[in-house]
C-alpha cells in the first residue's frame, strides 16, 4: 500500500533525478568538441590558447604576456604600434613612405624616385618588441613590405637599416615572401599549402603567433577528456589506471629533446632530407613538440650551402653563430651541453622561463644574475672564490657571469645579443677567427695583444699556448674592430661602446660615415646614449644631412682626436673585406 | 536545525571577516591564487546564505507554516554543511589550476539541498 508519505518520498527523488538529468543534459549540449578537431589536415588536435585558457589561466596569463604571443597579429588598432598619423613618413634612398590609416585601414604608400606612386594596404603585423614589420597580401600571398617601425627609437625605418647591406641597395631587396619563409616560425604549425602545379598558395595557421601549440604540441584528444572532471581528477591524484593524455610539456622531455622544442625556430634549420622541402611546402611543418626534431631537420652551419648560397657568413669564423635564432647551434657547440650526460644536460630552460619572469628574454630576476651558472658551477658561489676565478672585483661587470662566457657578439634585430655559444673568454680568438673576444668588448682601449698577454698572465694553465698576432692587433680593438672588421663586428663594437666617451666619440663620429646604416644606427645611438643633449644623428638619412647634422658634434671633441680617428678611420678600413648578411630570422 | 543555522552563520561570518582582512591586507595567499580565491568567495557565499535558509526554515517549521520531516531535515542540514565546506576546504588544498578533492562535497550538498527545497515545497502545497 502506497503511503502519502512514500508517495512524497518518491515524488522528491523522481524530480531531484529529473532535474539532474536536464542540467547534465544542457551541460553536456554546452560542451565543446574538441575530438577530430582539423582532423585530416596536418595539424590535427591542435587548439587555439583560448582554449587552453579555460584551464590553465595561470599559465595563459603568462603566455599572454609575452612577444611570442604578438609575434604575428591581423592588423588592428591593438596591434599595430607603428606611428600612422603624426610622425608618418621616411625618405630613404629617394623613396618617400607614407604610413595612413583610413577608415580603419593601415595603409603604406609609396612613392618612388620617379613620381611613381604605389598604395600597399597592411594587413598583418609581425614583431612587438624591437621592431615591427608589416605584410601586405597580394593574390594568395603574403609579403613583408620594406619599411618597419623600430620599436624602441619610436621611428620608421628601412629595413636596409636593420640587415647587413650598405646603402644603394635595392629599395625592395628585403621584401620577402611570408608564405615559404616566416610562417615556419612566427605561428603555430605552419601549413604554406603550395600547389605546386600552378604555384598558388593557400597558408594556413594553427594559430597567429608563438601560442601554447608551439611548445606543447597538439591538446585536442587531452582537452576532450579533460572536459570531465571525473578524469581530470584521476590525473590530479595520479590514478595509474587512467590513460594519460597529457600534452608535451618541455619541462618533462629529456633535457636534448626540451632543447629541439626551442630550437626548431631559435636554431635555423634545413629539412632534412632536403628534398622534404615539397611536402613542407604543400604539407606543412612535419615538427610537433616533443618529437625529434633531428628526424626532419638539420640545424644550419657555417659550411652549409643551398645551391651557389653560403650560409658562412652567419657565422664567425671558428663556427659559433653571429646572428640570433641560432641559439640552439650556440648552446650545442658549448662544452656545457658537450660535456653533459645526453637528455640530462643543460637545456633552455635550466636558464629561461616561458611562464613568468621578464618578457624581455624570459629570464627571471634571479637568472640575470650569477646564480644562472651556479646552479652547476657551485664552486663560484661565494665572492671570494669569484674574485679568484674572474680576477675582478666581485661587484664589477667583469665578475658576472655572462660578460665573459656569454658576450654579446651576435646581432638580431637590432640589438647586440649575448651569444649561447657558452665559451671560456679567449682573446686570441680574434686573432684566429676575426671573431670579438669578451675582454676587449669591455676593454676597448686595449689591443687584442695586451689583452692576450694579460690572461697568460693571470690565468697561466688556461692560455699557455695563446699567441699574440701580428701588428694589427697592437691597435686598440675598439678603433680596430670598428673600422677593419666587416659590418657584423664593426656594429657589434659599436654597441660595445654604448654609452659613448671621449675616447671612443670621436670614433663613433667617424662610424657615422660608414656605407653600412646599421653600424651608423650603433654608433648614433652610443653617441645619443652619452650626450642626450645633442640632437640625434639620424642613421638612415642622406649623406649630406648626416654630414649637416653632425657639424655640431665635432665641437664636443678636440680636433686633433677628430683627425686621429678619421685617420685611423682611413688606414684601419683599408683592404677589409665587406661580407653583406641576410637576417634570416 | 535553528541552533546549527545560527552558529553555522556566525561562523561563516567570521570566514569572511578572514576574506576581507586577507585582501585588505593583500596577502599573496589569497589575492596570488586565483583558484583559492574563487573557492573562499564561494563557500563565504553559499555559507552565509544557506544558513539564512536554514534559519528561515526552522523559523517556518516552528511556526506550522510548513512541515519537514526528520529525514528532508537531515538532508537540509547535511547540504548546508556539505556545500560551503566542500567549496573551503577545494580552496585550502587544490590542483594547479583545478579546486582540490574535496570539490565532489559540492554536488552530493546539491543534491540533497534540490531534494530538500523540493520536498519542503511539495509538503506546504499539499497543506
Amino acid at each position: 500500500m502506497i503511503t502519502p508519505r512514500s508517495a512524497s518520498a518518491v515524488t522528491t527523488c523522481g524530480f531531484t533525478l529529473l532535474a539532474v538529468a536536464l542540467v547534465a543534459a544542457t551541460v553536456h549540449l554546452a560542451t565543446p568538441d574538441y575530438a577530430g578537431i582539423r582532423a585530416g589536415r596536418i595539424d590535427a588536435g591542435y587548439l587555439e590558447s583560448n582554449n587552453c585558457r579555460k584551464c590553465h589561466e595561470g599559465n595563459y596569463a603568462t603566455w599572454h604576456a609575452t612577444f611570442h604571443r604578438t609575434m604575428t597579429q591581423e592588423a588592428n588598432p591593438k596591434s599595430v604600434l607603428g606611428d600612422f598619423e603624426r610622425d608618418n613618413t621616411i625618405t630613404y634612398q629617394g623613396v618617400r613612405a607614407e604610413m595612413v590609416r583610413e577608415n580603419g585601414r593601415y595603409w603604406m604608400k609609396l612613392t618612388g624616385v620617379d613620381g611613381k606612386k604605389q598604395q600597399l594596404e597592411i594587413g598583418r603585423t609581425v614583431g612587438s618588441r624591437r621592431i615591427q614589420q608589416y605584410l601586405t597580401k597580394n593574390g594568395d600571398q603574403w609579403a613583408r613590405l620594406p619599411i618597419a617601425y623600430d620599436l624602441v627609437q619610436r621611428r620608421w625605418m628601412h629595413l636596409n637599416g636593420s640587415f647587413f647591406y650598405p646603402d644603394g641597395s635595392d629599395y625592395k631587396q628585403h621584401l620577402t615572401e611570408w608564405n615559404s619563409n616566416c610562417v615556419f616560425c612566427h605561428n603555430v604549425k605552419a601549413q604554406p599549402h603550395l600547389d605546386w602545379t600552378d604555384r598558388s598558395w593557400n597558408t594556413e595557421v594553427a594559430e597567429l603567433g608563438i601560442a601554447c601549440g608551439a611548445c606543447h604540441g597538439p591538446a585536442g584528444e587531452h582537452a576532450q577528456h579533460a572536459l570531465s572532471p571525473v578524469t581530470r581528477y584521476r590525473w590530479h591524484m595520479k590514478d595509474p589506471t587512467a590513460r594519460s593524455l597529457a600534452v608535451t610539456n618541455p619541462a618533462k622531455l629529456d633535457s636534448d629533446r626540451s632543447a629541439m622544442v626551442c630550437g626548431h625556430c631559435h636554431g635555423q634549420r634545413l629539412p632534412e632530407p632536403r628534398d622534404r622541402i615539397h611536402t613542407m611546402m604543400s604539407d606543412g611543418d612535419p615538427y610537433d613538440a616533443g618529437k625529434n626534431l633531428l628526424e626532419f631537420y638539420r640545424p644550419v652551419q657555417r659550411e652549409d650551402k643551398i645551391g651557389s648560397f653560403s650560409f658562412a657568413s652567419r657565422f664567425w669564423q671558428d663556427g659559433s653563430p653571429r646572428l640570433t635564432a641560432y641559439e640552439y647551434q650556440g648552446m650545442t657547440r658549448s662544452k656545457c651541453f658537450r660535456a653533459g650526460k645526453p637528455g640530462q644536460r643543460i637545456t633552455c630552460i635550466s636558464c629561461h622561463e616561458m611562464h613568468g619572469g621578464d618578457p624581455r628574454g624570459q629570464l627571471t630576476e634571479k637568472m640575470k644574475t650569477n646564480a644562472a651558472c651556479t646552479q652547476c658551477h657551485q664552486q663560484f658561489s661565494t665572492p671570494v672564490q669569484l674574485v679568484e676565478h674572474t680576477k675582478h672585483s666581485a661587484e664589477s661587470s667583469g665578475s658576472l657571469c655572462y660578460n665573459c662566457h656569454m658576450p654579446s657578439i651576435v646581432y638580431g634585430v637590432m640589438s647586440a645579443h649575448r651569444t649561447h655559444d657558452i665559451t671560456i673568454p679567449r682573446p686570441d680568438e680574434t686573432v684566429r677567427f676575426d671573431k670579438p673576444n669578451a675582454c676587449n668588448l669591455c676593454h676597448l682601449d686595449w689591443s687584442v695583444n695586451r689583452a692576450i698577454v694579460a690572461s697568460r698572465r693571470l690565468w697561466p694553465n688556461a692560455f699557455i699556448d695563446s699567441k699574440i698576432g701580428d701588428r694589427r692587433f697592437d691597435e686598440p680593438e675598439g678603433q680596430r674592430a670598428l673600422f677593419a672588421g666587416d659590418a657584423v663586428m664593426r656594429g657589434l663594437t659599436a654597441a660595445a661602446m654604448t654609452p659613448a666617451n671621449d675616447v671612443n666619440g670621436p670614433l663613433l663620429l667617424e662610424a657615422m660615415q660608414d656605407r653600412y646604416p646599421i653600424v651608423r644606427y650603433f654608433a648614433a645611438n652610443a653617441l645619443a646614449a652619452q650626450y642626450p643633449a645633442m640632437p640625434k644623428p639620424d642613421y638612415l638619412a642622406s649623406p649630406e644631412k648626416r654630414n649637416a647634422a653632425l657639424q655640431g658634434w665635432y665641437s664636443l671633441f678636440m680636433p686633433e682626436q677628430l683627425r686621429a680617428a678619421k685617420e685611423a678611420h682611413q688606414r684601419l678600413s683599408v683592404g677589409r673585406v665587406e661580407v653583406d648578411v641576410e637576417v634570416g630570422e | 536545525m535553528i541552533c546549527q543555522g545560527w552558529i553555522s552563520l556566525a561562523a561563516w561570518i567570521v570566514f569572511g571577516l578572514l576574506i576581507e582582512g586577507l585582501i585588505g591586507f593583500r596577502s599573496p595567499v589569497l589575492l596570488d591564487d586565483s583558484v583559492r580565491r574563487e573557492m573562499f568567495r564561494l563557500a563565504h557565499a553559499h555559507g552565509t546564505l544557506l544558513n539564512l535558509v536554514l534559519i528561515a526554515a526552522a523559523i517556518c517549521a516552528r511556526l506550522d507554516l510548513i512541515g519537514i520531516g526528520r529525514v528532508t531535515s537531515l538532508g537540509l542540514r547535511a547540504a548546508v554543511v556539505l556545500l560551503p565546506v566542500g567549496f573551503l576546504l577545494a580552496g585550502l588544498w587544490h590542483f594547479k589550476d583545478d579546486p582540490g578533492i574535496a570539490i565532489f562535497l559540492v554536488p552530493l550538498g546539491a543534491v540533497l539541498l534540490l531534494g530538500s527545497a523540493f520536498q519542503i515545497g511539495y509538503s506546504a502545497f499539499r497543506r
